[in-house]
């Protein structure tokens, strides 16, 4: 396989050329500078560390001629720029913080280090990971990679292109309300939001203390397992596919609207899990109908908070939509948050009793695929396109279950991602049910 | 007095400055906002008892 060929392949291929030194970190670092040189129309980086990364790789290369050993060895990987890197700059995607440069890594980004990957950059966001469009005025409005005249989806929408450009090997996000499910789905990769707290999130930009979550972006389900493995310190281990799973199929209100093309893409995906081994059943979770209110109010609440200074001494530093949400949420009433406590309570509730029938459930990741660049409406009355796009990913950033998002088809030219979502702690199955879904639809 | 006066006066005391076109749209968000936290308000109401 040529270098440059490599730039696409999956995580696992590319430690394991390495590994055997069918290619070296500083050929790949090249093949992938080039790439992003050649794909900055996308918007996929806010800052490259070109001259960071080969020293990095002239390091791996060292080590990898000695044999060394560690699961992620002369990888290229990239970072959402919300996560803090010793000496490069980290914006969080805002002009507020253009200039800032911590004195440490985020503990996410010293894991990856740890296990031997190179970082090629910081990632483009939605400003201050406030958004799912990824239209960020300081550093340019990201591009779909399957058509540019569309959106990757936000937060993490850097993370998204970045992987499904051949980029970097893979990459982090975060994910407040979907930042990494939305724009994995929209541009076509495999995103995991583990379990609440599973991965560290010290040293990240905080938005909403009790939603945020960090997690992998990448090409495949054993490529995000790896990553997963090494971001929550566990030892790499093979994805294994379970037999006989049992996956619910959410039947409820909150799951209508989806476009018909998305509808028929997740149909299509459940009949593969069917003709490998799984059992459908209908599930029930009518709690989900308070979820919108719920991460509205909680994220309004929490993202003001967390604002609160900057929001009043310097507002014109903000982009409009940003600065609206966080004028919003300064102006909500207490009772409003912990109205929403006590719905998401129930709906956790409602949760853990879907998981005594069903070991995994599964739904669109998004009702919609990529929207166009400014777009603001879904396809059907009465629903913000920023609203679709979270409907159907934020009902588990309230509970803190784990959920993955990965590639079910194609409505049109534009990818699907189906989601499954998992009890809390059971990212194994979790990938597994994924992996289920990916070798069936090989 | 009208929900966007309610809503200058509101920003004002909680030291937010907002300009007219900022105002106008956080009215219309405002309103939304509001309207689902009703609905959500009456969904968790069989907590109490009924008054």
């Amino acid at each position: 396989m040529s270098t440059d060929a490599l730039c696409d392949a999956p995580l696992t291929e590319v430690v394991a050329s390495l590994g055997r030194r069918a290619v070296s970190a500083r050929e790949l670092v090249d093949a992938y500078l080039d790439r992003i040189e050649r794909q900055a129309g996308l918007k996929a980086f806010i800052t490259v560390t070109a001259s960071h990364a080969r020293r990095q790789a002239a390091a791996a290369d060292r080590r990898l001629v000695r044999r060394d050993s560690a699961p992620l060895l002369g990888a290229p990987l990239a970072i959402k720029d919300l996560f803090m890197t010793r000496g490069v700059r980290t914006t969080g995607g805002s002009r507020i913080l253009r200039d800032f440069i911590p004195r440490r890594d985020a503990a996410a980004v010293s894991r990856l280090r740890n296990a031997g990957a190179i970082t090629l950059g910081k990632l483009n966001l939605h400003e201050f990971a406030y958004g799912v469009t990824n239209g960020n005025p300081f550093f340019g409005i990201a591009r779909n990679p399957h058509d540019p005249s569309r959106i990757p989806g936000g937060s993490s929408g850097g993370s998204a292109i970045a992987v499904v450009a051949g980029l970097c090997a893979a990459s982090i996000g975060s994910d407040t309300g979907g930042s990494i499910r939305i724009p994995a789905a929209l541009c076509g990769c495999v995103g995991l939001k583990p379990t609440y707290g599973a991965v560290p999130l010290d040293g990240v930009i905080p938005l909403g203390w009790s939603l945020d979550h960090a997690g992998p972006i990448a090409r495949t389900v054993s490529d995000a397992a790896l990553l997963y493995a090494v971001l929550t310190g566990q030892p790499p281990k093979p994805v294994r596919r379970p037999r006989g799973l049992r996956i619910g199929v959410l039947s409820d209100r909150l799951l209508r609207p989806v476009e018909r093309g998305v509808a028929a893409a997740t149909e299509r995906a459940l009949e593969r899990l069917q003709g490998a081994g799984a059992r459908l059943r209908e599930v029930a979770l009518p709690e989900l109908s308070m979820s919108v209110a719920a991460q509205l109010a909680t994220l309004r609440a929490e993202a003001s908070a967390l604002h609160r200074t900057w929001l009043r001494s310097r507002p014109r530093d903000y982009g409009r939509d940003v600065r609206l949400r966080l004028q919003l949420g300064a102006l909500a009433p207490a009772s409003d948050y912990v109205l929403a406590q006590r719905a998401r309570e129930r709906l956790r509730a409602g949760l853990r009793r879907a998981f005594e029938q069903v070991d995994v459930l599964a739904l669109p990741t998004t009702p919609v695929t990529a929207p166009l660049v400014g777009e603001r409406k879904a396809p059907w009355p009465s629903e913000p396109v920023d609203g679709a796009l979270v409907r159907l990913t934020s009902p588990f950033n309230l509970t803190g279950a784990p959920a993955l998002s990965l590639p079910c088809g194609l409505a049109g030219r534009l990818p699907v991602g189906l989601q499954l979502v998992a009890p809390w702690g059971a990212e194994d199955l979790l990938l597994g049910a994924g992996r289920l879904l990916e070798d069936a639809s090989k | 007095m009208t929900e966007r006066e309610a809503l200058a006066g509101a920003a004002r005391a909680a030291d937010l400055r907002l300009g007219a076109r900022d105002l106008e749209a956080l009215t219309g968000a405002w309103r939304r906002y509001r309207e689902l936290m009703a609905a959500l308000a009456e969904e968790l109401a069989e907590d109490l008892p009924p008054g």
